[in-house]
């Protein structure tokens, strides 16, 4: 068997022009002011909330509004991150996320790839986050 | 290998599309910034775009070998259909089913979802959507839809050559700058036909997966039309959480790998790989088929103030 490399002059030229196109999109997208970012209060966390039918039952969202953390009235858990203009969460029981929090800083882990772990900085860590990362639901 | 010549020289299709694709790209955030008709953001834009990027280098790394599948079916055809006017349209037809089956399958099992999860990823709906396409399709098998095609006997470089145009097709039905267009759309895949399929409201899920004729669902019975009381929402039914191109393109083949290595029985490795995507032993998780059943339920159920009506 030969196998033969099949990125030739002709691919790489090819490929050198496209990336060229993209950044020329992305700075043209940059550039008309498609740069929003959503950010997250108590009422978009109790928009997704009900979106999945349960009720928010607390919350800690960071000083940014870029991430928050909520304990469902199901007993699961959201954790919603922004993207860009929307914000996106993730619903789970609460063992199925690997809760650590130390030193006001608070670290969420995913098994799914898709969303990466989420880190933010309380100000404050309500008892229930504690009990979440202290056995009622973590595995740290 | 001896497939018959095509009579005429086989242009190079989707690169030609490539400088269109980029002028209506252009274009379209141009209207959507006048008009404010559909959404664009640079983050959600790039990440397509790296999507559309990678799937090229991919596609020249490893496209030989669908290439040379194709090539190897063909010697144990079963007809000699040639190069001719209707067989031409002949092969239009049998694509096109062939792509609405690859696309139905692509969604309803596992397997061939974790690479076209890929298109599905942006919470936006616009042409750079279109270009948010899997690094993994050829690694993952995709091209097995279209050997039978090249079996009963249509030449190699025919449902290649038709294999392109539904792709450049597909490009202009991935915006919201269009509404409704008419009998155009009892027979055609539209702008409203795409946008309720890549829609995550349950009313929407599973359905118009045509690539260029809308005919296939409406005669499998996929078919959901457009309604305007109810504004489709996009992404994946858990979206996701970052815009790195790597994630996007292997998060769900982790996924599959993460739930084989803990499988407890055959029974499990199977139905996690080629069950249907949300598949678990117990039904813990949510599957296309439990959130409309579940909406459905709701459905009928009055909502709790027409109870205390009565």
């Amino acid at each position: 068997m030969h196998f033969e490399n099949p990125f030739g002059l002709a691919e790489l030229i090819e490929l050198g022009g496209s990336a060229a196109v993209v950044l020329l999109m992305i700075g043209v997208a940059a550039m008309l002011g498609f740069r929003m970012s959503a950010r997250i209060d108590d009422g978009e966390l109790a928009r997704l909330a009900e979106a999945e039918g349960v009720r928010v039952d607390g919350a800690v969202i960071a000083k940014n509004g870029r991430t928050a953390l909520a304990r469902l009235s199901d007993g699961r858990v959201m954790v919603a991150r922004v993207m860009g203009a929307d914000v996106s969460a993730r619903f789970a029981p609460a063992n199925a996320i690997n809760l650590d929090v130390k030193s006001r800083r608070l670290n969420a882990t995913f098994a799914d790839a898709g969303f990466p772990p989420l880190k933010m900085r309380l100000d404050d860590s309500p008892a229930w986050l504690n009990e979440f990362s202290s056995g009622g639901g973590s595995s740290t | 290998m001896n497939a018959p010549e095509a009579p005429f020289a086989i242009p190079p299709i989707i690169t030609y599309a490539v400088p269109a694709f980029v002028l209506l790209i252009i274009i379209e955030m141009i209207v959507v910034k006048l008009t404010k008709k559909g959404r664009y953001e640079y983050r959600d834009s790039a990440t397509s775009l790296a999507m559309g990027f990678g799937n090229r280098v991919f596609g020249i790394a490893f496209g030989g070998l669908a290439l040379l599948a194709y090539f190897w079916v063909y010697e144990y055809r079963l007809f000699n259909l040639g190069w001719t006017w209707p067989v031409m349209v002949a092969c239009f037809f049998a694509e096109d089913l062939a792509y609405y089956w690859f696309h139905r399958i692509a969604h309803e099992r596992r397997w061939f979802w974790a690479s076209h999860i890929v298109h599905h990823t942006s919470q936006h709906y616009n042409l750079t959507t279109a270009l948010r396409q899997t690094w993994t399709g050829t690694l993952g098998l995709n091209f097995i839809f279209w050997l039978p095609l090249v079996y009963i006997g249509f030449p190699p470089l025919m449902v290649l050559m038709f294999s392109s145009i539904s792709l450049v097709y597909q490009f202009w039905i991935h915006t919201e700058t269009i509404g409704r267009m008419g009998p155009f759309e009892w027979v055609m895949n539209t702008p409203s036909h795409h946008r309720v399929h890549h829609a995550i409201n349950a009313k929407y899920l599973d359905a118009n997966y045509a690539g260029v004729l809308i005919i296939w669902d409406r005669l499998f019975g996929t078919f959901v039309a457009e309604d305007d009381k109810e504004k489709p929402r996009y992404g994946v039914v858990s979206q996701l959480g970052t815009f790195n191109p790597f994630r996007v393109a292997f998060h769900e083949w982790l996924g599959i790998w993460r739930d084989v290595t803990h499988a407890k029985s055959l029974k499990e490795v199977m139905g996690y790989t080629f069950g249907p995507p949300g598949w678990s032993p117990d039904g813990s998780r949510k599957t296309s088929a439990s959130i409309k059943a579940e909406w459905a339920k709701k459905q009928q159920t009055p909502p709790p103030e027409a109870v205390a009506a009565e």
